[in-house]
């Protein structure tokens, strides 16, 4: 018995569906890319990575380039790079990671002042990628943690330099302390200043 | 009007419903606290964990160090100053998380300065082997033979753990009888929920069975009730039978003295002897028709003329004799006198009069007049 013959115009058509993927491939996202991007937004960095898959890495936070050439990453790679790469073009972007001891696991967000929001791994898939959140850390923790449906222990605003590899705590917000002793409870006054 | 087992129960339903109330606000209450010792708890396991990273990292750095002296080699260097920096990271989480806590708070400072110790020695080691050559490294790392510094970090962070270890047993102990005290309030507020609606249920059996004996008492009376009404009934149907055949029988009697009345008129108009009926005052006020036959007279023309009209005493002591008879209530019989007629003749006749009494009172008088029939004609 024979086996069926394949068209040229099928051929055609399969290479016509499969170019997309093949281009993407071929065109890596890198660092620099991004750094120079004349029209870069939150929301915008946020699309670059609706199909990055999830993995942990060894070393806490990923090389930007070995990052987007692998596609692959967690939370920290992606707050961090957004960190870079907003606060370059002027973003106010603050780094914040919290600690859910119970669920014994931690998560990183890039806070972007201006949006009232922060950008967020979990949700790039999403066309609502960024999270509104008032700017207090105690706020944004809750928020964190009520999307993984979890207590957070305890959440600190961070620094991170590719350069030094190394973190560097601004400050620690502990959710058993009374939120008047937060260290950043007199920096947001009014409609941002957490509640609880 | 508020019915009464309203008033009666209300109160109960009342309290019941603040008993739910009070319990609810305990349990939510009692979650809450939940919530905080489930919080208290991962908050003393993220000090032991941060402690524990920071030993990890305090070793750490000084393995990378050990190997850094005997190889030169930077990545090493890295290593151990990438350990440092973490060792560091966890020291500032250490603080922050235990800030509230003097007594832990003392600890980690103590454990801050000895990491900090350790870790200017580190970096002056790294500097030495970068600047100073191996004499200056091994004078420095003779000088650290043993490694107590290490064990005197070591011997802290555990000091820390127990402690920590400690407050986890006592907020355990805490949760336990927060629990315990929940379970009671909770039973305590079934129980008295429980007794308190069996105490109105009472109270509603007990008005249900007061409504049905006040039913029965009233059922009885209107019964009761029916029966003497049946009873008037009767009697007033017997004495309306009685009132009928007591107006048939006067009606007969009404009619029979109607038929005497009409044969005594009839009596009165057929007989010859003139008839008048007088007042008191002697004045005519009916007469029968024999007198108009006999005198000439109409009815009309006589009727309310004094009877001296047409009959005239036979002397001044007739005339008298009629007077007296009536005034004294008496009859007087055919007293002589004179009937005179319309044209003014007389003729000899003879009246009598019968006082009329209603009771013993004079009214009038019936005076009848026979005509003397064997005397001559009227003379003028």
């Amino acid at each position: 018995m024979r086996g069926a013959k394949v068209t040229r115009g099928q051929w055609l058509l399969l290479f016509g569906l499969a170019l997309p993927f093949l281009v993407a491939r071929l065109y890596a996202l890198t660092y620099a890319d991004l750094l120079s991007d004349p029209k870069m937004t939150p929301r915008r960095f946020a699309s670059f990575f609706r199909d990055f898959a999830w993995d942990t890495h060894p070393f806490d936070v990923q090389d930007p380039d070995q990052f987007l050439a692998t596609r692959t990453g967690d939370c920290i790679d992606y707050a961090v790079l957004a960190d870079h790469v907003l606060r370059r073009d002027g973003f106010g972007t603050r780094l914040i990671r919290i600690e859910m001891i119970g669920k014994d696991m931690g998560h990183a967000v890039c806070y972007v002042t201006e949006e009232k929001a922060y950008l967020d791994y979990n949700n790039r898939m999403y066309s609502k990628s960024l999270v509104r959140s008032s700017p207090a850390i105690r706020a944004i923790a809750t928020k964190i943690a009520d999307s993984f449906e979890a207590h957070w222990t305890f959440a600190s605003e961070f620094t991170y330099s590719y350069k030094t590899s190394v973190k560097k705590i601004v400050m620690t917000v502990v959710e058993t302390d009374p939120p008047g002793t937060d260290p950043d409870a007199n920096r947001y006054t009014g409609a941002g200043a957490p509640r609880s | 009007m508020r019915d009464k087992v309203v008033t009666r129960v209300l109160p109960v339903f009342l309290l019941i419903a603040a008993i739910i109330v009070c319990v609810a606000v305990a349990a939510v209450h009692n979650i809450n606290r939940s919530v905080t010792g489930s919080d208290w708890v991962n908050h003393t396991h993220s000090v032991i964990l941060e402690a524990e990273a920071l030993k990890s990292d305090v070793y750490l750095a000084d393995g990378a160090l050990h190997t850094f002296v005997l190889t030169g080699n930077p990545r090493d260097e890295s290593a151990c100053a990438s350990a440092l920096a973490d060792a560091d990271e966890d020291l500032e989480i250490t603080k922050a998380l235990t800030r509230n806590e003097p007594a832990q708070a003392q600890q980690v400072a103590d454990i801050g300065g000895m990491v900090g110790a350790r870790s200017a020695f580190l970096n002056g080691i790294m500097s030495s082997r970068s600047t100073g050559g191996p004499d200056a490294v091994r004078k420095a790392l003779s000088d650290d033979a043993g490694g107590a510094a290490l064990h005197r970090i070591k011997g802290a962070i555990e000091r820390l753990k127990n402690s920590e270890l400690e407050l986890l047993t006592e907020r355990d102990k805490a949760s336990y009888l927060q629990a315990q005290t929940m379970r009671y309030t909770v039973w305590i507020g079934v129980v008295l929920d429980v007794l308190l609606l069996a105490a109105s249920g009472w109270l509603i059996q007990d008005d249900i069975n007061a409504r049905r004996r006040l039913a029965g008492a009233l059922q009885d009376a209107n019964e009761k009730l029916e029966a003497k009404v049946k009873e008037r009934t009767a009697e007033l149907e017997a004495s309306n039978a009685r009132l009928t055949a007591e107006n048939l029988e006067r009606l007969w009697t009404n009619q029979a003295l109607e038929h005497q009345l009409r044969y005594n008129n009839l009596i009165v108009e057929s007989v010859s002897d003139l008839v008048f009926v007088l007042t008191k005052a002697l004045n005519i006020s009916r007469l029968n028709p024999a007198v108009t036959e006999e005198t000439g007279f109409s009815a009309t023309e006589l009727v309310g003329q004094p009877l001296s009209r047409v009959v005239r005493a036979a002397s001044r002591t007739s005339e008298d004799a009629l007077a007296e008879a009536l005034g004294a209530s008496r009859q007087l019989r055919d007293c002589p006198g004179l009937l005179e007629d319309k044209r003014g003749g007389t003729r000899p006749a003879y009246a009598s009069i019968v006082p009329l009494r209603d009771r013993d009172k004079v009214v009038g008088a019936v005076v009848t007049v026979r005509v003397d029939r064997q005397a001559p004609g009227p003379q003028k």
